[in-house]
């Protein structure tokens, strides 16, 4: 890939490796003022820099029939009604097995509906990281999420890593250095300095200023809004010193009227995706916008999305047949959905500035319920993929389905703890120096030391 | 704490708060009445008139297709769009012109026991959440007949209590039909658990986790299983069946009072009646008897500490500020659970009485939730509602579909501290969406649409709005001060912004004539960072 640096790359963004130790710690110092004044003057060249993709899966992923130990015991045992096994035409990862906490090889399978997983798997794209979790696990969704998103487990959390990294190494990096395609936002994003650059929004086309259409005033409309939220006042920005409620909307309102314009005007570069063939769902929609802002050259270098339906405490599978019911559509969607957006990275020659980290609150306890379906567990299985990513490896060790980690319905243990998944990505392949990983991660797992997860150039 | 606010601080502000938090606001006219009765009548009779439910908060009728004992869905499941859309209506014709607090309360149920209308299955969706949804409605209206709340099916299920009880509506959601498909219980046998209801129960609708607000201890893993194992064996019935065997005599005398159809009932064979516990260090519920099912653990839930802040803290948030300390929390919960045995009504009389309700750190700091958003907005522009099509789009757009929770957790998942609704597309939304009222702009959600037209969006009566002898130029700070007044109560505007709203309504007025500077004026305060808060 191209690490060319022009100048105004050079003075301007400090996430790309080589500048990074050159820039002040701080997106603290930086008014929204200031951004915004930068979008006007420095119409976006867009970005070549290396891409994160962050892929939530909400309710709890059951990664023991995601990533199948097929001739456990254990396993088999625990799960009489919706285990997979090879009657089930499971894609089974022959070139090697998976090392485990017990000591012994661990024989692998893919969900069979996990066919572009194991293409990329086989083509040495796809890393697979085993028992990911953190200390003193928390089955309930929200605290967990809570912990995921603020990489703070066991606190009560203020912000998000993802907030927290762009805050320290992102000084001067544009309005919309992080995109989350939802309605809602994500803790993970969230920043505790006086601006988070990031926006939240669902469907890009009602992204944007509206006025009647035809009457040519949206122009002026969106004039009037910089000036009504104090956007064009230069040594008075407007925003609220003593009212933490009205500053938070005005920075919103701020955040609004600067990104819309980038958004759009990225949406409009990237024109016709090259792929012709995406599923129609939900998550296929969210990851075609992606798909389109990087075409349209958006310098944004963080992107979210996320696929609901996780939680499958019953129906995970219809009765008589694992290969149908909740879990089944939910791997279906998922594989459909990331690998036409593979295709279109391939197509568009932005495979090799991205790297795609899948993850979930939680996986689920090793033996089902009685509903055919599974209750909230412990470590779970990660998968990291992209064009430069070290694949056709495993990182971590399989856990061991008996260890009893809470109560009588087991769960299992973890042994790579996910704030080393996230430094990982950040050192390896954002090149943030390890000096930063403090201010990012405060209270860092006993064991830190990043995984090789990204080849060397 | 939480000594009454004396009646010397009684003003004009504290009335429009207190008007804006207990229900939705008022028209300038409205809040200066309000404000008149509590000089009148002292606060007291001014809280007292919020509390008032009338009768017709009760009687608004399902749609007609929901009103026959036969099935809903029907033969078709074709109409379920037109079905979706006649739900979302109802609410809202609910929260727009029912009683306000009762309005306001429904809203806080719809979103702390969040059923998700997609898990509760096509089949059963429409009875399962108009029932559940009228059982929330019930208990928002508070103990209207002061008599024992009727439970729409088998009375013997439940242990009696009253409507607007907090305790009571747990038990109540615990038994219904909406609450034990959404979580699982139909499917959570004796020695085949399925923990789901079980750990919402104490976290989400109850218990609470975590520190910020209370210092008690947590409840344990060992506990989520002994809750899941006592709501074991809670069945429902399908539509068209009506069990002989069920038939009893009901607590009124009536022999055989037939149950609706698709009722909920116990089965014994599947529940586990073996003697639990402990529960939360408790070995015995708080009278003494076994823990054996589910009422027990909700007895002693109730019984706790820990349960008693973690409602009363949603319940400040929701009524009044963000971040409570410890301290308030400790103070309201023993309120709540000591004074007033988790009656809702008289505990919210006591709040709203409160002196720490008015603080600063209190007034004017909320974000408005899309329900507040779009049921104020109708209320001061003096609008009914729009079509219910216009109203499923304005709804997606604001994230906030009423038989789509995003999660069992409400609107919005929790994101730690503080109330962060907004989402950046939610805010553009929100600074666009005004100008459909004003300028029927339906650009704003109709791109590639032609679903919408013009007459879905009623029209306001701009001469209420901005009377004519106010529209002249050199009138504009009297206008300025009655929308204000109308749209943004205790809210300043800087000179900057004062002095942009003059000149665009001058240049507009002299144009396109002042109606047009006057619908131009509206849809700029209306997009302000300051009109999302109360």
């Amino acid at each position: 890939m191209s690490t060319k640096l022009n100048r105004r790359d050079f003075v301007s963004k400090s996430i790309w490796g080589a500048t990074a130790s050159m820039t002040l710690p701080g997106f603290l110092q930086q008014t929204l003022f200031n951004l915004d004044a930068r979008a006007q003057s420095l119409p976006s060249q867009g970005g070549e820099g290396p891409i994160i993709l962050l892929m939530e899966m909400a309710g709890g992923n059951d990664t023991l029939n995601t990533l199948i130990p097929y001739t456990n015991s254990i396993y088999r045992g625990a799960r009489p009604t919706i285990r997979l096994g090879t009657e089930h035409n499971i894609l089974k990862i022959t070139d090697k097995d998976g090392p485990s906490v017990t000591g012994n090889n661990e024989p692998l399978a893919l969900h069979p509906n996990l066919s572009n997983f194991k293409q990329m798997w086989d083509d040495g794209e796809l890393g697979i990281i085993n028992g990911v979790g953190y200390p003193n696990p928390n089955l309930s969704h929200f605290k967990s999420f809570d912990y995921w998103h603020s990489a703070e487990p066991n606190s009560i959390p203020k912000d998000g890593w993802v907030g927290r990294y762009l805050d320290n190494q992102c000084d001067g990096c544009g309005a919309t250095t992080g995109i989350f395609i939802n309605r809602r936002p994500t803790l993970a994003f969230q920043s505790s300095s006086v601006s988070s650059p990031t926006v939240t929004f669902q469907n890009p086309q009602f992204f944007n200023w509206r006025d009647r259409q035809g009457l040519g005033r949206e122009k002026s409309l969106e004039g009037l809004y910089r000036n009504l939220i104090g956007l064009d006042h230069g040594a008075d920005d407007g925003i609220s010193g003593d009212d933490d409620t009205l500053a938070y909307v005005q920075r919103s309102a701020h955040s609004a009227m600067i990104s819309t314009e980038s958004v759009q005007q990225a949406m409009d570069r990237g024109g016709e995706l090259l792929n012709p063939s995406w599923p129609n769902n939900g998550l296929a929609n969210s990851l075609k916008t992606i798909a389109q802002l990087i075409k349209g050259q958006s310098e944004t270098s963080v992107y979210y999305a996320r696929q609901g339906g996780y939680d499958t405490h019953n129906n995970q599978i219809l009765t008589g047949d694992p290969l149908t019911g909740r879990h089944s559509d939910l791997m279906q969607t998922l594989n459909g959905a990331l690998g036409a957006f593979v295709d279109e990275m391939k197509a568009q020659g932005n495979w090799e500035r991205m790297v795609i980290l899948t993850f979930s609150e939680f996986g689920r306890k090793v033996i089902e319920n009685g509903s055919l379906g599974t209750d909230h567990g412990a470590a779970e299985t990660l998968f990291v993929m992209g064009g430069r990513v070290a694949g056709n490896q495993y990182y971590g060790l399989y856990p061991d389905l008996a260890a009893d980690a809470r109560v009588s319905r087991n769960s299992m243990d973890f042994n790579v703890d996910f704030r080393t998944v996230y430094r990982s990505i950040l050192e390896k392949w954002m090149g943030v120096p390890a000096s930063a990983m403090p201010a990012i991660f405060p209270s860092p797992p006993v064991d830190f030391t990043p995984l090789d997860i990204i080849n060397p150039l | 704490m939480l000594e009454p606010l004396p009646q010397e601080f009684w003003s004009r502000r504290t009335a429009t708060h207190l008007l804006q938090r207990a229900g939705f606001g008022g028209t300038p006219e409205e809040q200066e009445a309000f404000y008149q009765l509590g000089k009148d009548q002292r606060i007291e009779g001014a809280v007292d008139s919020l509390l008032e439910t009338s009768e017709d908060w009760s009687s608004l009728s399902w749609p007609e297709w929901m009103q026959s004992e036969v099935d809903p869905n029907g033969e078709a499941y074709a109409s379920q769009g037109i079905r979706r859309r006649d739900f979302n209506e109802w609410y809202f014709k609910v929260l727009l012109q029912g009683q306000p607090l009762a309005a306001k309360l429904l809203k806080f149920f719809i979103d702390h026991f969040a059923v998700d209308s997609v898990t509760i299955g096509q089949y059963y969706r429409w009875i399962g959440m108009f029932r559940y949804t009228e059982t929330l409605r019930k208990h928002a209206a508070g103990n209207l007949a002061g008599e024992d709340a009727p439970f729409e099916g088998d009375e013997r299920l439940v242990p009696p209590g009253h409507y607007g009880n907090f305790k009571t509506l747990v038990n109540h959601v615990s038994w219904s039909l909406g609450m034990i498909r959404t979580l699982d219980l139909y499917r959570s046998n004796r020695g085949n658990v399925n923990e789901n209801f079980g750990r919402e129960l104490l976290e989400l609708f109850a218990m609470g986790i975590g520190s910020e607000y209370s210092d008690d201890p947590e409840y344990t893993e060992e506990d989520v299983a002994v809750a899941a194992d006592a709501f074991t064996g809670r069945k429902f019935y399908n539509f068209r069946y009506y069990p002989d065997e069920n038939r009893y005599t009901n607590p009124a005398g009536d022999r055989n009072p037939p149950l609706p159809p698709a009722s909920v009932w116990q089965n014994r064979n599947s529940q586990d009646r073996s003697t639990k516990g402990p529960f939360y260090g408790y070995a015995t519920t708080p009278n003494g008897s076994p823990i054996i099912d589910g009422d027990d653990i909700i007895d002693i839930i109730f019984d706790t500490d820990r349960c008693a802040k973690h409602l009363s803290w949603k319940l400040w948030r929701y009524f009044a500020s963000p971040n409570p300390s410890k301290e308030l929390v400790q103070a309201l919960a023993y309120k709540f659970r000591d004074d007033h045995d988790y009656e809702i009504r008289p505990f919210l009389r006591d709040l709203f009485l409160s002196k720490e309700f008015y603080e600063d750190s209190v007034v004017s700091t909320q974000i408005k939730d899309a329900g507040d958003y779009f049921v104020c907005l109708a209320k001061q522009l003096g609008v009914p509602l729009p079509t219910r099509d216009a109203m499923e789009d304005v709804m997606q757009q604001l994230g906030y579909e009423v038989i789509f929770p995003p999660s069992i957790a409400g609107w919005p998942e929790p994101h730690g501290p503080g109330n962060k609704w907004l989402a950046t597309g939610a805010m553009v939304f929100r600074m666009n969406m005004p100008s459909i009222f004003t300028h029927h702009n339906y650009a704003v959600f109709t791109s590639g649409r032609t679903r919408n037209s013009m007459d879905e969006f009623p029209e306001a009566d701009w001469s209420v709005i901005a009377p004519k002898e106010l529209r002249r130029k050199e009138q504009f700070p009297l206008l300025l001060e009655q929308l204000q007044k109308r749209f943004m109560p205790n809210r300043e505007l800087r000179k900057s912004q004062v002095r942009t709203l003059f000149d665009h309504y001058s240049s507009v007025s002299e144009e396109l004539g002042e109606l047009e500077g006057v619908k131009e004026l509206v849809r700029l305060i209306l997009a302000l960072p300051e009109y999302q808060t109360q």
